[in-house]
């Protein structure tokens, strides 16, 4: 038999178990001098805006190994002086996707970049 | 039994960690799973700015959002979503933001970046909204029937905890159980096993066809709080900082007139008290040091007037007297030395100024006179009343000068800076002036200035001072209404952990003033701690 109470600590187990850790991550440095965070579960970005127009998203795997960024598709959406502005970036080699913003990026800028994998798969990093 | 428990267990908790977890090693702060099938599947993010809950709900997005620190809701904002159908434009309805989501298919998990403009903040979030699949009604939102709920297995997991999978497991569980005890219970065991585990969690999967988003308690004692509801509660939070605060303690006080600017008016001798010209002044009019409020005529008893008469009397008798015998020594002059003439000459100017002074004495009234300049606050003068000496007459404030008496119970050594709360009035500031040594009902007098003008103070009136003390103290300070107690009895502050859950934290506290108690150990800096509806959020079950 199994009585209520045993139910109860079983859910209870199970509760715990999923209760993961909420933990944002923080962006850390990344190898080209930008931030560096999660895109998605299989890749890392890391985006590096240095005053000028352009705007570089370096790809990595989740062992900060660089992926070509063949086939990749990203659109940005950056907080620019209060406003949002948006920009498509496109593939250069070898792991690159840059993009021209229409207004100048400052360093350490706010904002997403959203992918699309040569698969269809979509993922987002924030910054 | 402990076999049982075990398995049932190990499959919800196996169950449980490949729904909830991202990949090896990189955990993206996604929020705990919801906790039934009433609650629409939903996803959330927040930055060091906002916190943003999208919910899918008939075939549409409902979008939240709050300010990150203060939980308070953000409603004017322009709001615009990238997803699927490219940026789209929402619309704010009553404090919700709304996309219509006609990509929203079951089984389906989508990637959001939402850019908030909220006056002076801008910022792009992103969530990963995943959609439960459901057959045999594909609408967002739908409820999980039992079937889809075996089918699907893990994945389904958080939106319900499965009835059928779970009654699975308890008939395995049963059958083990029993068959370690014995054959014939096998059937029977099984059989309840199925009940227990089967119908207890499956009865919320028949519940309504729109989900209902309901606040819920976690077994670890967390809370699932929708958005919505917190707002229909009033959820607010402080972020919690370390600082040095000062002590305060809360004395009882009493205004009282400032001894420099406030007089009273008193007779120096028993008499009638006669207005002078214009009448005695009224409550609250304006007298200058030196107005004459009242006059005093003097009350003679009857054995004075006896007295007076009698020596008046005598000195006509002694000024007839020397009057004559001045007169004849004028006659004689040869005969008298001119010294003797001058004695007399003085004695009689003497005797008249006496008597003269008797008359005047008779008639003489005294005059009062206001000692400073203020406003009258209270009259005890009615013409023709017989006032005995040291009765006051006038109590004369200026109403720009007030203090404050309060009583401490301790030695204390209090800062400059003081607080006066009159009951139902507005607090005013005050300034230590000093205390006394010398105990007063086991209390020591402490006094304070009322600095700058208090409206609408009177003497005499009660008041609680909050009086800052040198010593400062180190911790988080809270409101008072924020620390709750425990079913334990312990102190406890609700965390805001993520945007739709909150997580007791037990504390340990200490008095800090009247409003704010000090959180000595239990909470970090940094935090976010429900002050405003805490005591609601304590009631949900």
């Amino acid at each position: 038999m199994i009585r209520p109470s045993t139910f109860f600590a079983a859910l209870a187990l199970a509760a715990l178990v999923s209760a993961a850790p909420a933990a944002a991550h923080q962006p850390r440095l990344g190898p080209h001098g930008g931030a560096l965070v999660d895109a998605g579960s299989h890749h890392h970005a890391e985006l590096v805006a240095d005053g000028s127009a352009t705007v570089v998203v370096h790809l990595s795997d989740m062992a900060d190994a660089a992926v070509p960024s063949t086939g990749f598709k990203a659109e940005a959406i950056l907080v620019v002086d209060g406003k949002p502005v948006r920009f498509a970036l496109e593939p250069a080699e070898p792991s690159r996707l840059v993009g021209t913003a229409p207004v100048p990026v400052p360093k350490g800028v706010k904002g997403a970049v959203r992918l699309t994998g040569p698969d269809g798969a979509t993922a987002q990093a924030k910054f | 039994m402990h076999r049982s428990l075990a398995l049932a267990s190990l499959v919800l908790a196996l169950v449980t960690t490949s729904a909830a977890r991202g990949h090896d090693g990189h955990d993206h702060g996604a929020p705990p799973p919801p906790v039934s099938a009433t609650v629409a599947p939903r996803a959330d993010a927040s930055s060091a700015d906002l916190e943003m809950v999208v919910v899918a709900r008939g075939g549409a997005l409902e979008i939240l959002i709050d300010r990150f620190r203060d939980n308070q809701p953000v409603t004017d904002a322009v709001v615009e979503v990238d997803g699927p159908a490219g940026v789209v434009k929402a619309t704010a309805e009553g404090g919700v933001f709304r996309v219509p989501a006609p990509w929203a298919e079951p089984g389906r998990s989508v990637d959001l970046a939402v850019t908030v403009q909220a006056g002076d903040v801008v910022d792009v979030l992103t969530a990963t909204l995943s959609l439960p699949p459901a057959e045999p009604k594909p609408v967002a939102g739908s409820v999980v029937t039992p079937a889809e709920a075996s089918e699907t297995g893990a994945t389904m997991l958080p939106d319900g905890f499965g009835g059928w999978g779970l009654a699975l497991a308890g008939f395995a569980a049963g059958l083990v159980v029993a068959a370690s005890f014995r054959r014939r219970a096998v059937v029977a065991t099984a059989l309840a096993g199925v009940f227990l585990l089967g119908l207890a969690p499956g009865a919320p999967t028949q519940a309504a066809e729109t989900p209902r988003d309901l606040a819920q308690r976690f077994p670890d004692g967390s809370l699932f709080v929708p958005k919505s509801s917190q707002r229909i509660l009033g959820l607010r939070t402080l972020f919690t900082e370390i600082a040095d605060h000062p002590t305060t303690v809360e004395l009882p006080g009493r205004v009282i007139p400032d001894p420099d600017g406030s007089g009273v008016v008193q007779p120096s001798l028993a008499g009638r008290l006669k207005p002078p010209p214009g009448g005695f002044p009224r409550l609250g009019a304006a007298v200058a040091a030196g107005d004459v409020l009242a006059f005093v005529e003097p009350a003679v008893a009857a054995a004075d007037v006896t007295t007076q008469h009698q020596q008046a009397r005598e000195l006509d008798q002694q000024i007839a007297l020397m009057e004559r015998r001045l007169e004849r020594y004028r006659q004689i002059t040869n005969s008298i030395t001119r010294a003797q003439i001058e004695d007399a000459e003085v004695e009689l100017t003497g005797l008249k100024a006496r008597r003269a002074n008797l008359e005047r004495r008779e008639r003489a009234s005294e005059a009062l006179v206001a000692p400073v300049s203020g406003v009258v606050a209270a009259v005890a003068a009615i013409a023709g009343q017989i006032a005995e000496p040291n009765t006051i007459v006038f109590r004369i404030v200026d109403p720009r000068r007030f203090w404050v008496e309060a009583l401490a119970y301790e030695a204390h050594a209090f800062a400059p800076r003081a607080d006066g709360r009159p009951a139902g009035g507005e607090s005013f500031p005050l300034a230590f002036v000093g205390s006394g040594l010398s105990d007063r009902a086991q209390a020591v007098p402490v006094h304070f200035s009322v600095s700058g003008e208090a409206k609408g103070l009177r003497a005499g009136q009660l008041l609680t001072v909050a009086a800052t003390l040198a010593e400062t103290r180190g911790g988080i300070a809270v409101p008072r209404a924020a620390v709750l107690r425990g079913a334990n009895g312990r102190s406890l502050v609700w965390e805001h952990t993520n945007p739709e859950r909150f997580v007791p934290r037990e504390v340990r506290v200490e008095p800090l003033d009247g409003e704010r108690v000090l959180i000595i150990a239990g909470v970090d800096a940094g935090r976010r701690i429900v002050t405003g509806g805490a005591e609601l959020l304590n009631q949900i079950r």
